[in-house]
């Protein structure tokens, strides 16, 4: 137990792999768990992230066991058998997969012995073993791409030079994903990549079998993804490549544009006719609201991805003064910690601003609240609202969770994300 | 019933009152099975979702005001938190009161399940009753918590004279029961445990316990209850740990809705002789009525009731003779709690709508009284049937049930069960207010909303046509009770 958590950001390892099936179309996931894990890992991901909801199922039409007492005491897995069963009867899905909750966990029942009966028979319904009590949402995104390439990913696909996947976007625990992805697609479709975003355009577990043919991992996350790419490279042969920090704003979209183009070995005459547009496009815009809004000082209590994209696009491309910034999941590699500080202290003019890593919501207010340099706009997620309102600070909402607007595809992510980021910036003075 | 507050544990709904969730019928079956006895719940050798009784008894302590709620488990177990933290602001804001309740998790870990962690606990405990100055303290379990043993009752025991302020062990674990509803009963248990004093000497009230879930219809009951003398104190959303302490000197208790208020006034009623008011609930105009005058009768104030209800009539049930033009002969599925299915049915009954099939998430065969619930006993006497079945909210029950009979309307109470309905094409009705049917005026609101619902639903079929839903052809074809099989 690390000490106390007042409003956790999320949930527990079990709500981050239930958000990673829910944004694959026809992938059903199958609770071997209590009766209530479900709904509470649902509601604690997607739940808070801008009232989406995944598509296929979600939260009461997932097939799950329901433990009860009696299995905790004799064992359930003819439970999980007739459960299985019962969800390749009724649901006409791809896939299935077997998720495990903490009295599972505890009491030992052996799922893959059960799933391997049905996988013999050539269904696909793969386990993942890994109980509620072991992590959090974002060790979940990393446990299910671990299954993926110890189980579900094919050897021996032929290789594509222009297939990229992109890795390091939470769905549901970012919940500007779908918009992120998007624009990310967007952005490398006109430099002529084929993109994986495996969690728009329906595509499912057949794009995730054949993903080993990718020429490029791109993984859009300052520490996220570390022992699966590895994991990748070593059994798929794809090298990757980490930018470190979500892009918002044209200059570190150039960046990253540069990056992947380098990475690729891309003509260069394309990546400069793709940049020189979308610079254009931006700056065009930028161009005509000058003189709306005054400087600001600004905070942001973001995750690390987000926390960075923001801080960079404020203080670089749009000359705010930083102050504050809270990467607010638990990070806990120190040397993951020294690269996030590295991206949002290394700024072209501003001076770097205090950064601390918090996830007790009482110490994130604490710190926002006794800040003794001046704060004008706050950057955080619906729960630093209150604290914005306290201090009468201007606030934009733009970290999970998000509970007070719906979001289907808006993003602040890429070159016209940081247009939509500063509409909003407009919008709430 | 006996309740027992000398220990933290409360029995399940099925060990107390023989509450079911599997049965597939009618009506009258069911509640012919249940007055004799013979009803026996199936269970399911597939099912999806069901939702966690910590979700429902936690979050209802967590919009007491002032208070700590301390969820000893992992994390995700305490994510009701957001939800809870959520509603008790905007509550409190819309109210005009504060409320600096707190609900933190311990974030137990996997280390923890191998080692116990009752020693951080009890840090935890006392740290968090120094951050926030808690005017109570909660302490509950979680699944994890509970199989490795974690000895929550004997922390709080050696913590309780540090805090100085009420601290209850409020036992949690969601494999305990599979009625969520089981939660509510355990949350009532705590308050009558350590909040609930007995009543002072020589104090005279004309308070009246309301038991409800977010108080939304406050000013207008308060308003109502004017002309009867009566001062109503809504229980828990925005309560005082002050309003709380006195619960046993109000004259009656009554509530929204069976299921959640059944357990505390038999309690109160047990213990302190305060009398539960035990009629069909407010929904409609029998249902307003016939509960208006149980109150009445129980606090002696029936003449003024009368009055009441005659002047209203006069002003509604014109109106709402004018709208049932326009609903005669339309047919509905709902899928509710029991505290509500079979409240709804009768207004819809009332309203001229046929109900072809009512799911109830749970069924409570009587209530801690012995009784068989009023509403059931209500459709009973006024011979009124329809297919009927406890559903424990699978979802793939409710979409097969649509898919055969093409009802006008779908109605439920709980999210996330009308968006399938809609994607099936078929108009929704999300009855989310608890006092979305409450007496003459809202059961004309409601009415209206149900005309808008049916009469414009181009967006239920657009979406229908261009969305598949998950489930197979095959079970479609199938009975709805495919897959129950007796309890073992």
């Amino acid at each position: 137990m690390s000490d106390i958590m007042e409003n956790p950001k999320g949930g527990c390892v079990l709500a981050g792999i239930n958000s990673v099936l829910g944004a694959l179309d026809r992938v059903c996931p199958v609770y071997h768990s209590g009766p209530g894990c479900c709904m509470q890992t649902t509601a604690a991901d997607q739940g808070q992230s801008g009232h989406k909801n995944s598509c296929f199922v979600a939260s009461v039409s997932i097939p799950s066991s329901n433990m009860l007492e009696k299995e905790v005491v004799f064992g359930g897995t003819d439970k999980l058998r007739t459960t299985i069963q019962g969800a390749i009867d009724i649901i006409d899905a791809d896939a299935y997969f077997v998720l495990t909750g903490c009295t599972a966990g505890i009491i030992g029942d052996d799922i893959v012995s059960v799933t391997n009966e049905f996988s013999s028979k050539g269904i696909p319904v793969y386990p993942i073993d890994t109980p509620g009590f072991a992590g959090d949402s974002t060790l979940g995104y990393e446990i299910v791409w671990n299954n993926f390439i110890d189980q579900v990913i094919e050897e021996g696909v032929e290789k594509d030079d222009k297939l990229v996947n992109i890795f390091g976007i939470i769905p549901y625990h970012d919940t500007f994903w779908s918009g992120t992805l998007e624009e990310i697609d967007r952005v490398l479709s006109k430099l002529g990549l084929k993109v994986n975003t495996f969690f728009t355009k329906h595509q499912g577990i057949e794009t995730i079998k054949k993903c080993s043919a990718a020429a490029l991992n791109i993984i859009i996350n300052p520490w996220l993804f570390k022992g699966p790419s590895e994991k990748f490279e070593q059994k798929f042969g794809v090298p990757s490549l980490r930018i470190p920090g979500l892009f918002v704003g044209a200059t570190d979209t150039t960046v990253f544009v540069r990056k992947v183009a380098e990475a690729l070995g891309l003509d260069k005459a394309l990546v400069d006719k793709v940049i020189a547009e979308e610079e254009d496009y931006v700056y065009n815009y930028l161009a005509q609201a000058i003189g709306v809004v005054s400087w600001k000082r600004f905070a942001v209590v973001a995750d690390a991805n987000n926390a960075v994209g923001f801080t960079r696009y404020l203080a670089n491309d749009y000359s705010f003064t930083p102050v504050l910034v809270i990467v607010s999941e638990p990070i806990f590699r120190p040397q993951d910690k020294e690269r996030i500080i590295e991206r949002i202290n290394d700024l072209e003019y501003a001076t770097p601003p205090k950064v601390l890593f918090l996830t007790d919501q009482y110490e994130i207010n604490k710190a926002i609240r006794e800040e003794k340099e001046e704060i004008t706009l706050l950057v955080g997620s619906s729960n630093e609202r209150e604290i914005a309102l306290e201090k009468d600070i201007q606030f934009i909402t733009g970290a999970f969770p998000v509970n007070e607007r719906l979001i289907f595809n808006r993003t602040y992510a890429g070159y016209k994300g940081s247009l939509t980021f500063t509409e909003d910036i407009y919008d709430n003075l | 019933m006996a309740i027992n507050l000398s220990n933290s544990n409360v029995g399940t709904r099925e060990n107390r009152i023989g509450s079911i969730t599997g049965y597939v019928g009618t009506l009258k079956d069911l509640a012919g099975q249940s007055e004799c006895g013979t009803l026996k719940g199936c269970s399911r050798c597939f099912s999806q979702s069901s939702t966690c009784l910590s979700s429902c008894g936690l979050s209802q302590l967590a919009a007491i005001r002032d208070v700590a709620i301390i969820h000893h488990g992992p994390a995700g177990c305490s994510v009701s938190a957001s939800s809870a933290y959520y509603m008790a602001k905007v509550m409190a804001k819309k109210r005009g009161v504060t409320s600096d309740t707190v609900y933190v998790g311990t974030d137990m870990n996997e280390n923890d399940t191998i080692f116990g962690s009752t020693a951080t606990l009890k840090e935890v405990i006392l740290e968090v009753n120094k951050r926030y100055s808690p005017k109570a303290i909660f302490v509950s379990s979680a699944c994890a918590t509970g199989i490795i043993g974690e000895d929550i009752d004997s922390i709080v025991e050696e913590v309780r004279d540090k805090v100085g302020v009420p601290i209850v062990a409020v036992h949690c674990e969601g494999f305990k029961s599979r009625i969520w509803a089981t939660g509510f009963d355990i949350a009532d248990h705590a308050v009558l445990q350590e909040i609930v004093q007995p009543p002072r000497e020589g104090v005279k009230t004309n308070k009246i316990n309301f038991k409800n879930f977010f108080e939304s219809a406050r000013p207008e009951i308060i308003e109502m209850f004017k002309n009867f003398d009566l001062d109503p104190v809504f229980l828990y959303c925005n309560s005082s740990i002050e309003e709380l302490s006195h619960l046993s000197e109000s004259i009656a208790t009554t509530c929204i809705c069976g299921t959640l208020g059944n357990y505390l006034g038999n309690a109160l009623e047990e213990k302190y002789g305060v009398p539960y008011v035990r009629s069909i609930n407010q929904c409609g105009i029998k249902g307003f009525e016939t509960w208006l005058r149980e109150i009445g009768k129980v606090t002696n104030r029936s003449d003024k009731i009368e009055k009441y209800i005659e002047e209203q009539r006069a002003i509604y049930i014109p109106q709402i003779e004018e709208v049932k033009k326009e609903l005669k002969g339309l047919t509905a599925v709902l899928g509710m709690g029991p505290g509500y299915t079979f409240e709804v049915s009768r207004v819809l009954d009332e309203l001229g709508i046929k109900v072809v099939w009512a799911l109830a998430w749970h069924y409570d065969k009587k209530y801690e009284n012995g009784d068989v619930p009023p509403s059931m006993k209500y459709l009973l006497d006024n011979d009124i049937d329809f297919e009927a079945s406890v559903a424990d909210q699978q979802n793939y029950e409710v979409m097969n049930i649509l898919n055969k009979y093409q009802p006008d309307m779908y109605l439920s109470r709980h999210p996330g069960s009308t968006v399938w309905a809609i994607k099936n094409g078929t108009p929704a009705v999300y009855v989310a207010d608890e006092y979305m049917i409450f007496g003459y005026k809202h059961t004309l609101e409601f009415a209206k909303t149900i005309v808008d619902a049916i009469k414009n639903r181009s967006f239920e079929e657009n979406l229908a046509k261009r969305t598949k839903l998950p489930y197979t052809d095959w079970w479609y074809k199938q009975n709805v009770d495919a897959f129950l099989e007796e309890a073992i």
